[in-house]
C-alpha cells in the first residue's frame, strides 16, 4: 500500500507546488491525499541538512564536520520542527483572531512546505563556492532570497487557507515574530532589572 | 502532470546529488586534526616571575589612549610595588621599549628597581625594538639585562632642546610680552635668541644629569665610570655592539629573559609567569595600538609638550 503510493508520486505534488504554486499547494494540503503532515517534516530535515553542508563548504573542516552532519543534522531537524509548531500554533491564533476557523495541522503542513525552497541553498552555495566568488556574500544573500522565497509561500499559502487578503495574511505571518520579539525582551528586561536590584539590596 | 512530476523527482535528486557531493568534497580536505588537549584557564599560583612593562616615553603624564599600553611612571611604579608586595613573586622581568623620557620620572623607576633588588627580587630587563637612553637608565638597575641583536640601545646622555622660532615670529611681526620675576625665567623662550648665561645655566643641568645617569649606570652595571664615558657620548648602538662594551649581559628574546629570571631566582622553569595582560581583549587593544592615535605632523611634529625639560632620551 505504501510501495504502491509512492510509485503513485502523488507525494511530489507537495513539492512541487510550493515552489510553483503555494495556491495549489494549500489545496492539495487540503484533499488530505496523501496524507501530508508527516511527510510535511521531510522539507525541515532537507532545508537543515543543506544548510549544514552549504555552511560547512564555506571552511576547512575538521573531523568534528561527521558529528556535524549526524548528531548535529538530528539536533536542528528536531529544533527546527519545534520552531514550526510554535510559529504554526501563533499564527493559528492570530487567524482566530481575525476570525478564521482554527486548523493547526494544516498550518504546521504548509509551514514545513513552505521551508522547501531553503533547500536550494546547497547547490547555490556549492556553484560560488566552487567557482570562489564571493562564497560568504553569495550564502548570506541567497539565504535572505530564499527565505522571502520561504515566507512568500507561506502568506499565499495561509492566504488560500482562510480565504483572506494577502496584506492581513503579511500581518499574521509576521506576528509570531513580533510577538516572541516583544516577550523576550520584557522578559530580559524584567530580568534585568530584577538581577540589577537583587545585586544593589 | 506525470511530466512536471518527473522534473520535480530530478530536482530532488540532483539535490541528493549535491548534499553527497558535497559530503565527499568536505570529507576529502578535512584537515589534519591537532592532537585534541583540553586547556583551561586556570588561575596560576605558587612563586612565579612577574612581568612589568615599559611602552613609549617615560614621563609623569604620558600620551594615554584606551588602546594603548604607554602609561606613566606611576603606573609602572604602582605596578612593580604590586609586584614587591606579592609574596608569590621572586623575580621580575622588565620589557622596556622605549626611547627614554624626563630625568625626573626616569630617576624614579630606576630608584623603585633598586628598591625590588634590596628585598631580593631578581629583576631582569628584557630590551624590545628601543631601550636607549632613559630606557637604558632603568635597564642598568636590573640584576641582569638582554636584549635582541638589533635592538636599539645606549644614547646615553642628556638633551634638552627648544625651538628658536624669532625668525620666524619677526617675518610675520609677532613680539611676544614676557614679564618675568628674574632673567632666567624664560631660558629656553622660543621667541628670542638664547644668551650665553643661559646656555651655560642649561649646560650646568645637563651636565648634573649626566653625572648622574653615569654614576648610576656603574652602580647598577657593577662597572667604572671610566669604563663607560667612553660609549657615553649618546651614541645609539645595537644590542650586539652593547654586549661588546659590557652594557648588556646577553643576547636574546623575552622569552630567554624569563628563562634567565627563573635562573637566577633560583625557581624551577614551569614556575608561572604573572603578566599584566591577563586576558586576550587586553591584548587585541594592545595590538591595536597606534591605529587610533593620529601620530600626525600637528601632533608629533610641532608639539611644543615635549620641549622645556631634560631629558634621557634618544631623539630621531
Amino acid at each position: 500500500m505504501i510501495i504502491a503510493k509512492i510509485r503513485s508520486l502523488l507525494w511530489a505534488d507537495f513539492f512541487l507546488y510550493s515552489l510553483v504554486d503555494p495556491r495549489l499547494l494549500y489545496r492539495q494540503i487540503g484533499k488530505n491525499d496523501p496524507r501530508p503532515f508527516l511527510l510535511s517534516f521531510t522539507v525541515p530535515a532537507i532545508s537543515t541538512i543543506s544548510g549544514i553542508l552549504a555552511l560547512s563548504l564555506l571552511g576547512k573542516q575538521t573531523s568534528f564536520f561527521f558529528t556535524k552532519i549526524t548528531y548535529g543534522w538530528i539536533l536542528l531537524f528536531i529544533w527546527e520542527s519545534f520552531k514550526i509548531v510554535i510559529l504554526a500554533a501563533l499564527m493559528d491564533m492570530a487567524c482566530q483572531f481575525q476570525g478564521s476557523r482554527g486548523n493547526i495541522r494544516e498550518m504546521v503542513s504548509l509551514l514545513n512546505f513552505s521551508l522547501f525552497p531553503q533547500a536550494f541553498i546547497l547547490p547555490t552555495s556549492m556553484i560560488f563556492s566552487i567557482i570562489n566568488f564571493a562564497p560568504v556574500f553569495m550564502f548570506v544573500l541567497f539565504s535572505l532570497v530564499l527565505f522571502v522565497w520561504s515566507a512568500w509561500i507561506a502568506v499565499i499559502g495561509i492566504s488560500e487557507m482562510h480565504s483572506i487578503q494577502a496584506g492581513r495574511t503579511v500581518l499574521i505571518f509576521i506576528f509570531p515574530y513580533l510577538f516572541i520579539s516583544i516577550v523576550f525582551f520584557f522578559m530580559g528586561l524584567l530580568s534585568l532589572i530584577s538581577l540589577v536590584s537583587y545585586i544593589t539590596t | 502532470m506525470d511530466r512536471n512530476r518527473k522534473i520535480l523527482i530530478s530536482i530532488l535528486a540532483m539535490l541528493v546529488l549535491t548534499a553527497v557531493i558535497a559530503i565527499v568534497h568536505v570529507s576529502l580536505t578535512i584537515q589534519e586534526e591537532k592532537s585534541f588537549s583540553l586547556s583551561v584557564n586556570v588561575p596560576q599560583f605558587g612563586p612565579g616571575v612577574g612581568i612589568a612593562r615599559v611602552e613609549g616615553p617615560i614621563g609623569f603624564s604620558v600620551d594615554k589612549s584606551p588602546f594603548s599600553m604607554a602609561r606613566g611612571s606611576e603606573d609602572l611604579i604602582n605596578r612593580l610595588d604590586d609586584l614587591e608586595k606579592d609574596s608569590n613573586i621572586k623575580a621580575v622581568v622588565l620589557r622596556i621599549n622605549s626611547p627614554g623620557g624626563t630625568v625626573a620620572a626616569t630617576q624614579e623607576i630606576y630608584q623603585k628597581i633598586w628598591k625590588l633588588r634590596k628585598k631580593n627580587i631578581v629583576v631582569v630587563a628584557s630590551m624590545g625594538e628601543v631601550a636607549a637612553s632613559g630606557g637604558y637608565y632603568i635597564a642598568s638597575a636590573c640584576n641582569h639585562i638582554i636584549a635582541n641583536q638589533g635592538t636599539l640601545t645606549g644614547s646615553i646622555g642628556v638633551i634638552a632642546a627648544s625651538p628658536n622660532l624669532k625668525g620666524l615670529l619677526d617675518r610675520f611681526g609677532i613680539k611676544m610680552n614676557v614679564i618675568k620675576s628674574g632673567k632666567f625665567k624664560d631660558s629656553m623662550a622660543f621667541h628670542r635668541e638664547m644668551r650665553d648665561d643661559e646656555r651655560e645655566l642649561i649646560q650646568q643641568l645637563i651636565d648634573i644629569s649626566y653625572e648622574k645617569f653615569i654614576k648610576d649606570i656603574a652602580l647598577g652595571r657593577n662597572m667604572n665610570e671610566s669604563d663607560i664615558r667612553p660609549v657615553a657620548d649618546g651614541r645609539v648602538m645595537t644590542g650586539e655592539t652593547a654586549m661588546k662594551y659590557k652594557l648588556i649581559d646577553g643576547i636574546g628574546t623575552f622569552e630567554d629573559a624569563v628563562d634567565r629570571a627563573r635562573q637566577l631566582a633560583e625557581l624551577p622553569a614551569s614556575s608561572p609567569v604573572y603578566d599584566e595582560m591577563k586576558t586576550p581583549l587586553e591584548q587585541l587593544l594592545f595590538s591595536v595600538n597606534g591605529m587610533f592615535r593620529g601620530n600626525g605632523l600637528i601632533q608629533n611634529g610641532l608639539s611644543m609638550d615635549d620641549y622645556y625639560r631634560l631629558e634621557y632620551r634618544l631623539l630621531p
